[in-house]
């Protein structure tokens, strides 16, 4: 088991609708919370994360800030239009320190995760880490 | 490249006032007053983008032009999930029309009530100055006392009203920058 959803794994953004390119979605998946993405306005916001393989997921794990409802799908291929849901959460608000997402999924085959941000404490949110538990499913 | 902000900006207050007129004469950079009277049932939309100065940023503004007669509030509401900016306009002319200002202010403001919503007071008409009832100072105060900033325009006369777009996208930009401060220091 290990995080399928690093870049240096092959993971990659696939899509996502904000667009301040000093704070990219790419840095929910370099592996520290030092970096962040950031929304840039208006409700919903979507980021698509597309793994190196078909994986096998267990846990999906975020850090973010200001997230309210986020809701989480998956797909099985490698196109981003068939996406099933997963889990829908709503967040408790922290107060200068990360707000920590953790979604157990069992087990679940997807080459895909896309994450929407359904609302937010604020005009914006932030996230700094994506970890997604899982292993490549072979044959 | 720069970055675009987006900014879902409230458009609010009585029938008549000149909403519509306001939006329009921003949207079409003050190339025409709209001629033809049309009643909006609910809600229009208009985007417009608005360069911040001293920056490579952009705040585009939607501009969600809501209908004032009562009896559409309900379909009105609908469209006012997580508003970003509030523009709340009185008729110079109309005692109505500006004491009407405070209800627009709260139903916007408890669509998102823990979040800072940066907002203006906009005393249209003011090309009317043999009609006017409302004077500046009162126009102030509202303003003052709710936490809004006042300006004044004449939709008519293209008079003012990019101002207090301009301002909104400005406070807007003002409170990314402020929260990039918060993200960056969380790690
Ligand atoms: N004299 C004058 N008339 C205006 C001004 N702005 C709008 N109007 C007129 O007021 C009426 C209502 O305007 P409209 O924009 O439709 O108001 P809304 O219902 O708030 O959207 C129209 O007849 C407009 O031509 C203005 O600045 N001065
Ligand atoms: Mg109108």
């Amino acid at each position: 088991m290990f995080d399928v959803a690093l870049a240096s794994g092959g993971a990659q953004i696939a899509l996502s609708t904000s667009s301040d390119d000093s704070h990219p979605p790419e840095h929910m998946i370099d592996g520290t919370d030092e970096t962040f993405w950031t929304t840039t306005g208006l409700y919903p916001q979507e980021v698509i994360v597309r793994f190196q393989a078909l994986m096998s997921i267990n846990s999906v794990e975020l850090s973010s800030y200001d997230v309210q409802n986020i809701a989480l799908e998956t797909s099985e291929s490698d196109s981003i239009d068939s996406f099933e849901p997963l889990a829908e959460k709503e967040v408790e608000r922290t107060d200068h320190q990360l707000q920590t997402v953790e979604v157990s999924v069992g087990e679940r085959r997807a080459q895909c995760l896309r994450i929407i941000i359904n609302s937010g404490y604020d005009h914006f949110v932030a996230v700094h880490r994506l970890k997604v538990n899982g292993k490549a499913l072979h044959g | 490249m720069p970055t675009i902000l987006r900014a879902k900006c409230i458009v609010a207050g009585d029938a008549g006032v000149g909403k519509s007129s306001i939006c329009q004469v921003f949207h079409s950079d003050s190339a025409q007053f709209p001629k033809n009277y049309t009643m909006t049932t609910s809600v229009e939309l208009l985007v417009k983008p608005v360069n911040i100065p001293d920056s490579r940023d952009q705040v585009e503004m939607y501009m969600y032009d809501s209908a004032g007669k009562e009896i559409f509030s309900e379909n009105v509401i609908k469209f006012w999930d997580h508003p970003s900016v509030v523009m709340i306009v009185y008729d110079v002319t109309d005692e109505t029309s500006f004491s009407s200002c405070i209800k627009w202010l709260e139903r916007v403001r408890a669509m998102k009530s823990q979040t800072n919503i940066p907002g203006v007071l906009i005393a249209n008409k003011i090309d009317l100055d043999q009609r006017r009832l409302i004077s500046p100072k009162e126009g102030k105060d509202l303003a003052m006392s709710n936490g809004l900033e006042y300006f004044e325009c004449s939709a008519k006369e293209m008079q003012n009203v990019d101002t207090p777009f301009f301002y909104m996208a400005h406070e807007f930009h003002k409170m990314y920058q402020e929260r990039l401060q918060v993200y960056s220091s969380l790690a």
